[in-house]
């Protein structure tokens, strides 16, 4: 099998299994916390296999683009998993550019908030306001993050940005690592995890994500709750390429070394994520935003360094 | 008996006249707006034509200046962007043409036509000329043509009392800006001594006090913060056809003036560069804030055109602040910015404008609390206005993530390449704007939609509404098109403005045209996106989603039996988590009051009251005005009328001049 096609198969397999494995990993990490044994690490699987089994409950008031918001929403991730270098080694396109990245991340957004409005529940509709403040606070937050970096690489390409050959990040392990720690908070916001949404518990308390998707049932709910994984696991996937480049001794590794650590890398946050949330507790909506400042003010220090480091050059 | 039998056969024998008179009067009156539509949509397409067949020779017409009208010659000059304008202006046009007939017939007995049709043409025309105009005599006096006959037009539905207003807000805001234009050109013409653009330059100090009366004149026209009070009162009050030809262009003849006259004109003083990016970035912030949170569908687009046209100042100030520093390959991507994203928000705010039309038409309302559920009975409608709202998302692939990227790309870009450690975080902080913006941007247009088309209809009249004539259909439909075929081939059409910009006397020494390749790219492949995108949706909605069995229910209603309209998200109620984090601008309050004689526990009434004050206009504006017109009673009181008293003050004159004289 020549190698080509043997990067295609190791590539659909990651899009494939990485999201469903690291739900089930956050999962697993706080079920043995809380004592319990937990679901097996394929459960989202599982989950996913029996939802599409099931029929599809709509409702009268809704007019079609429920169902696109969720097709389309997939495609766009889709699309992002294909461009965005959440991965060390995938077949892709070989430029990578920041924002189309963010702007393509909007057009999920745009479209689930869309789908939630449809129904004309008050849920989906509260939910979406959330989701559209949220998103308003932290894009700033982690856009700015990789516009430091690269402003010092001289590119808005991701692909040039993260390139291991690039000397000008040598020195700086700093940048890099508030950047993934920017990028890392800013997932948390994005994907409604724990401090800011509970994805767990009864509906009256998660407010943001479940809100918007509470009249999505059947395939179509499968179709929601993949690309939902899939989001947070490609982001997971460009923080730990940022902590990576941070460490010199990985940054010269052989490249099979660093596919392997991006890998483990991810699950590994998605341990940390499930010890975070074990021991956290939900905010209240009002302190939100001080929590996305923590995100927000790692950004601003690095591209302070950004600001400050191509003059002294 | 007699009588009345006699009595009825003339009836009948003049009822059937009456009526085919009636009919006739009718066909004429529906064939009164279908004539001048046909002629705009002539013109227009004729334009295009002259302009699509020139192809790469963008010298169109180049009159020399005899032509004579009057004591003074009017010049005319086409350039690349001049074309460029006049192309836009063209396409706007012909939509407009295809919607007026069937929408102007909702207003047959409000607006009179004649007046109606007469002042547009002249608005038409004097657009046309504004942008052709090579010297600053002729420019004046198409400019005033324009001014007075778009104000006619604002006040065509004249009847109201709201649109009284709004057409004095706007006649005044005309005033002060051609007032301001007038002593900037005439302070130019004192330093250069011509009237030509080509001849003026503002590279010298003396011609800075010009330039920044110039500029304050274009940024009144074109709605910037903090001259906008007029953008959000016109646009309701004009008929859709007109707010989207002066949405869609009008303001864009300001950005096109400051183009032609202050960057062709070599503009190298930083401090009124700092002012207009200044001016820029608080318009586009107060503009997007402030349309989240309207109520009214046309002021939240008005608002929205705040936003945009803020977008375009900051990257022509950028572009100047490039070329001062020297980067003339920055410079140059940031003009294609500012000119890319002219021309993209002409077309999907004219698009969005149309579609705010026919929901006014067909609902017989704008306001969002009362609208819901079109997209059931407007499916079309819906639809292009979902495209429009995507398009001004700047969603890839749409053509306004094409030109947002490239004003991203300015910042960016900035932030690298200048040496200034102040331009580099005033780089930065204008990306952090962009993306609180574009976040803003997104939820004002959710709201939108979601508020106007998704969930159940609030009103009857929202309930009963139905899809609107075909020409009210197309007209945005074929603004999509064009919308979406600028994104998805942006990588041709980003050159295409760059070529035409560079081609223009003033900026060729940004670039050669062989230069060009390099200095300007779109690196995106926002083709291959769009087919990706396409046929990954088509792919899993055939092989996953269509097969599925699917049962019609009614929305989740947490038991408590059939939801209200009431129950859904108001557009107060969706906008007011992110009101609230900036409520020290908006000055927003919200009052909640629970009436009942146990209110704590069985509350009988509860009423909520959502406020929210520009204090803008209610401690600058106001204030002023109020000053100025008492200021005024009292200069009155100076022309009494009495014959006396004029004598008086000629005698007075007289003898001050005598005295004057005598000492000189």
């Amino acid at each position: 099998m020549n190698s080509a096609l043997s990067l295609w198969l190791f590539y659909l397999l990651c899009v494939v299994f990485a999201p469903i494995l690291v739900l089930g990993t956050i999962r697993k990490t706080k079920a043995r916390l809380q004592n319990r044994i937990g679901p097996p690490l394929l459960q989202p699987l599982f989950d996913l296999v029996k939802l599409c089994r099931k029929s599809e409950t709509l409702s009268k008031t809704m007019c079609g683009i429920f169902r696109l918001a969720s097709v389309i929403s997939l495609a766009d991730m889709l699309l992002i998993a294909w461009i965005a270098p959440w991965l060390c080694y995938k077949p892709g396109p070989d430029s990578a550019d920041i924002f189309l990245i963010f702007y393509l991340f909007a057009l999920t957004r745009m479209f689930t908030m869309l789908g939630a409005l449809d129904s004309g529940s008050a849920f989906g509709a509260f939910g979406a306001s959330r989701e559209a403040t949220l998103s308003l606070l932290v894009e700033p937050a982690a856009l700015l993050g990789f516009i430091s970096i690269g402003a010092l690489t001289g590119s808005s390409d991701l692909l040039q940005i993260l390139s291991f050959s690039n000397a000008q990040l040598s020195g700086s392990p700093g940048i890099w690592l508030l950047v993934g720690t920017a990028v890392l908070l800013a997932n948390l916001v994005e994907s409604s995890r724990m401090p800011v949404d509970d994805p767990t518990t009864h509906l009256e308390l998660t407010m943001v994500h479940e809100a918007m998707i509470l009249e999505a049932s059947g395939r179509n709910l499968a179709l929601i709750e993949y690309t939902h994984a899939l989001r947070m696991t490609i982001l997971l996937g460009l923080s730990v390429q940022c902590f990576m480049r941070a460490i010199p001794s990985i940054w010269n590794a052989e490249p099979a070394v660093q596919g392997l650590i991006n890998l483990t890398g991810i699950f590994f946050l998605a341990v940390l994520i499930g010890i975070f949330e074990s021991i956290s507790v939900k905010l209240q909506w009002r302190k939100v935003p001080e929590f996305i400042a923590y995100s927000l003010t790692m950004s601003l220090l690095a591209s302070l360094i950004a600001i400050g480091g191509r003059a002294m050059k | 008996m007699k009588y009345k039998t006699d009595s009825a056969r003339l009836n009948t024998t003049i009822s059937p006249l009456s009526q085919t008179d009636a009919t006739a009067a009718n066909y004429r009156k529906r064939n009164a707006n279908l004539v001048p539509s046909a002629l705009i949509f002539a013109i227009a397409s004729g334009v295009l034509l002259s302009l699509v067949h020139q192809g790469n020779h963008l010298h169109l017409i180049r009159t020399a200046p005899p032509m004579v009208l009057g004591v003074f010659p009017l010049s005319f000059q086409c350039d690349g962007l001049a074309s460029l304008f006049m192309g836009l202006l063209s396409i706007i046009l012909i939509s407009i043409s295809f919607y007026s007939p069937s929408y102007l017939n909702h207003f047959k007995d409000r607006i009179q036509m004649g007046g109606y049709w007469t002042a547009m043409f002249l608005f038409v025309g004097s657009m046309y000329g504004v942008v052709l105009s090579a010297d600053a005599v002729t420019f004046l006096v198409l400019w005033e043509i324009m001014s007075l006959s778009s104000a006619a037009l604002v006040a065509s539905d004249y009847s109201h009392r709201v649109v009284q207003k709004s057409a004095m807000i706007y006649l005044g805001a005309t005033r002060i800006a051609t007032a301001l234009l007038c002593g900037g050109f005439l302070a130019m013409h004192a330093v250069t001594g011509s009237w030509s653009f080509a001849d003026w330059t503002f590279s010298s100090s003396s011609s800075y006090v010009a330039g920044c009366l110039i500029l304050l004149a274009f940024c009144i026209k074109a709605g910037i913060w903090p001259f906008h009070i007029w953008l959000p009162y016109t646009h309701p009050a004009a008929p859709s056809t007109v707010s989207a030809l002066m949405s869609g262009f009008t303001i864009k003849i300001a950005i096109y003036g400051i183009m032609r006259i202050l960057v062709c004109g070599g503009l190298n003083s930083p401090e009124i560069i700092n002012l207009a990016l200044f001016l820029g970035a608080v318009s586009t912030f107060w503009g997007i804030l402030f349309a989240l949170v309207q109520n009214d569908l046309k002021r939240l687009l008005a608002y929205s055109s705040i936003e945009n046209i803020g977008m375009i100042l900051i990257a022509i100030a950028l572009g100047l602040k490039a070329k001062l520093a020297g980067l003339e390959a920055l410079a140059l991507v940031a003009f294609v910015a500012a000119t890319f994203h002219c021309m993209n928000h002409g077309l999907f705010k004219s698009l969005l404008f149309l579609c705010a039309g026919t929901i006014d038409t067909q609902a017989h309302t704008r306001d969002l609390r009362r609208l819901g559920g079109l997209a059931k009975q407007m499916p079309w409608t819906a639809a292009c206005f979902l495209g429009g709202s995507l398009a001004i998302c700047s969603i890839p692939p749409l053509n306004g993530f094409a030109s947002k990227w490239l004003i991203y790309q300015t910042f960016f870009k900035t932030t690298y390449e200048t040496s200034s450690y102040l331009d580099r975080g005033i780089a930065f902080a204008g990306i952090c704007l962009l993306s609180v913006v574009g976040g803003l941007t997104i939820a004002t247009f959710v709201k939108a939609i979601g508020v106007s088309f998704l969930g159940n209809a609030r009103s009857k009249s929202a309930e009963i509404a139905r899809e609107a004539k075909l020409g009210m259909v197309v007209a945005p439909l074929f603004l999509l098109i064009v919308c979406v075929t600028l994104g998805v081939g942006a990588a041709q059409s980003v050159p295409f403005i760059a070529k035409a910009l560079v081609e223009t006397p003033g900026l060729q020494s940004l670039a050669s045209p062989d230069q060009l390749q390099a200095t300007v790219q779109f690196p995106i492949p926002m083709n291959m996106i769009a087919l990706s995108l396409f046929s990954m949706s088509a792919l899993i909605y055939m092989f996953f989603l269509k097969t599925s069995r699917t049962r019609k229910y009614s929305t989740w209603d947490c038991g408590f039996g059939t939801l209200s309209t009431r129950t859904q998200v108001s557009s107060d109620s969706f906008a007011q988590p992110m009101a609230r984090i900036f409520r020290p601008i908006l000055k927003y309050q919200a009052k909640l009051k629970i009436d009942g004689d146990d209110c704590r526990h069985f509350p009988e009434k509860v009423n909520v009251e959502v406020q929210m004050v520009s204090i803008l206009e209610s401690r600058i504006y106001l204030p002023t005005l109020a000053l100025i017109s008492h200021a005024s009673k009292y200069l009155a009181k100076l022309q009494a009328g009495s014959i006396h008293l004029y004598l008086l003050y000629v005698c007075i004159t007289l003898v001050v001049l005598l005295l004057v004289g005598v000492h000189l």
